[in-house]
């Protein structure tokens, strides 16, 4: 983090404070403007392809100075990557591609006006805005899980000190104890990622602790890979992990955090470590801001992402109601290249042309085990609608499966250069 | 080639030279000397396609895992493209975005992408 925050305009924020008199803070030289909340997958991705246009002023609010991508989390929570290696900066980006990035968190949208307020006091205004806020949790419907919860029984599901917390709990562990997965109601975010999550730590408790067992207590009945998933416990896990769907166990209702257990319908189960994935909801910023629907997530337009509800906002990434967009990193980093084409060409005049949307996940089994998927989207009566879909099939070769692992690993570093900006 | 372009589509196409320089590598300067160049001026769709290449394909060249696709020829990709189209077999990936884009966007994103390696990209 060095150069970048000479970027961060401290002069600006310090001269422009809040309130209604307070001048905004000036337009780039007749430019149009953009401002861009969130500097994760989506964020991060449509500033970038806004500002290689150079026809546009692209300003980036985001109040970390690093990324921690979730996908690969569960690698690291297996001791298979290290966590600076899934860290990104945001230098890049200002540095290479121009963008202005704002190190603070948005904390109000005036559409009337368009401007944003952020927290640390400076009003910004913009021609267009994009919001990509990722998601928040839905505290609460969980019994006495919160957020002082989370820090004793981590959620993991946004990258960063909850995988740290998570892997450290993992580490100390005993042989022999039980490892609950609490996984969360639809829709939320990336929905093989708790399977993935209890194969990769059963991979390392096969190596390390193996008297030890994996419990997944779901608010489903089925999930995603499902058949996938169950082929490869019993070939590389097996008697090590336990699915539970909702139909045996009435959902997780309560959590104990002192007792560390974990109470259903008609049990309770005791847990040497926790992992409760919360249900979800879009990024707060969202629903302040009259983004979100009675779903808790943002309607958008299919074409442009431009908010059904607050016209002149976009909305990318996990917060959206994707229609049969999974959400994903991958989703995410398509709908923001069809977002900034079309801000663009409402800004511009560039031209438009219909998007192509896309998502292909890469899963892993174990590290050498992974299974892919690759699904095309188009947009149908006001609605993104798959077209097509592929998926890894269950008795695939073991060199298929290696292939596809191999591949996984070049797709991180080239799907990361692509979001924040490196590569040439 | 029109030799009368109008200054918005010029820049337009600058705008495009630029982005498609991370994604290949390629000089801007070679590209903004012949803003009228067949690349650039079909670039806007053929930029907008190629952008998905990006999210799979490292824009430095350096994919080893996954095949870099800097510095194919235009006829090299076409034939590529259709026979992933044709068979699921080598990737799942690559069959549904072969799928999903027509003749048409196929050429365009392989004109775009050879035009700009052509302009000055370096292996
Ligand atoms: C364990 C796990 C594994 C996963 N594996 C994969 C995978 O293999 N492949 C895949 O494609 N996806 C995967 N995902 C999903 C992927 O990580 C998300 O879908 C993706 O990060 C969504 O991008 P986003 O931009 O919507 O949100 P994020 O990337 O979370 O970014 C949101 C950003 O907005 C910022 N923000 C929030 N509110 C404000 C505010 N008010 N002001 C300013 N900034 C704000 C946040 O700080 C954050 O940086 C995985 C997820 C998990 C949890």
């Amino acid at each position: 983090m060095t150069d970048w925050t000479r970027r961060q305009i401290g002069g600006l924020v310090g001269g422009a404070l809040l309130g209604v008199a307070a001048p905004h803070i000036a337009r780039g030289q007749g430019r149009p403007r953009v401002i861009v909340i969130g500097g994760g997958i989506g964020g991060a991705t449509v500033a970038r392809y806004l500002a290689d246009l150079k026809s546009i002023d692209v300003t980036l609010v985001e109040p970390n100075s690093t990324h921690v991508t979730c996908f690969f989390s569960n690698l690291y929570l297996a001791g298979l990557r290290s966590l600076a290696s899934l860290t990104f900066g945001l230098e890049t980006l200002a540095e290479r591609h121009g963008i202005t990035i704002i190190r603070d968190s948005a904390v109000a949208i005036d559409p009337a006006g368009k401007g944003v307020e952020l927290q640390g006091g400076p009003k910004l205004s913009y021609d267009r805005l994009v919001v990509a806020p990722g998601i928040a949790f839905k505290f609460g419907e969980i019994g006495g899980y919160d957020e002082a919860a989370a820090k004793i029984m981590p959620h993991a599901w946004i990258a960063g000190p909850q995988s740290e917390l998570l892997r450290r709990q993992l580490k100390s562990m005993d042989d022999g104890g039980v490892f609950v997965i609490a996984a969360p109601p639809n829709p939320f975010r990336c929905p093989p990622a708790p399977y993935e999550r209890a194969s990769l730590v059963a991979y390392y408790f096969k190596q390390f602790k193996p008297k030890s067992k994996i419990l997944i207590l779901d608010a489903k009945d089925t999930f995603s890979g499902q058949e996938l998933f169950q082929d490869a416990w019993s070939r590389h896990y097996p008697g090590m992990i336990e699915w539970l769907p909702s139909q045996f166990t009435g959902a997780i209702k309560a959590v104990d955090v002192a007792a560390r257990s974990v109470v259903t319908e008609g049990e309770t189960f005791r847990a040497a470590v926790a992992n409760i994935i919360p249900a979800q909801k879009a990024g707060l910023i969202g629903e302040k801001a009259g983004l979100t629907d009675a779903s808790g997530w943002c309607p958008v337009d299919p074409v442009t992402f431009e908010s059904t509800l607050q016209p002149g906002i976009h909305v990318v990434g996990d917060s959206i109601i994707g229609g049969d967009m999974p959400k994903s990193a991958f989703s995410a980093n398509s709908q923001a290249k069809a977002c900034a084409f079309a801000v663009a060409a409402s800004l511009t005049g560039s031209p438009h042309f219909p998007p192509h949307l896309f998502n292909s996940c890469y899963t892993f089994l174990a590290p050498d085990d992974a299974f892919t998927n690759a699904l095309t989207f188009a947009s149908e009566g006001g609605k993104i609608k798959t077209v097509k879909m592929f998926i890894s099939k269950v008795g695939e070769s073991a060199e298929a499966r290696r292939r596809t692992a191999h591949h996984a690993v070049g797709w991180y570093s080239a799907f990361t250069a692509d979001v924040f900006g490196g590569g040439s | 080639m029109q030799l009368v372009r109008k200054a918005a589509t010029v820049s337009r196409a600058k705008g495009l030279a630029a982005e498609i320089r991370w994604l290949l590598g390629v000089s801007l300067s070679a590209i903004l000397l012949f803003p009228g160049n067949s690349a650039a001026e079909d670039g806007s769709q053929g930029a907008q396609i190629a952008a998905t290449c990006a999210s799979c394909h490292d824009p430095a060249g350096r994919g080893q895992a996954i095949p870099p696709i800097v510095g194919m020829d235009e006829q090299g990709i076409v034939k590529a493209m259709l026979a992933f189209r044709a068979s699921e077999s080598p990737s799942l990936v690559m069959h549904a975005v072969a799928l999903s884009l027509t003749d048409g966007e196929l050429a365009a994103m392989a004109r775009y992408l050879t035009g700009k390696a052509n302009a000055g990209w370096q292996p």
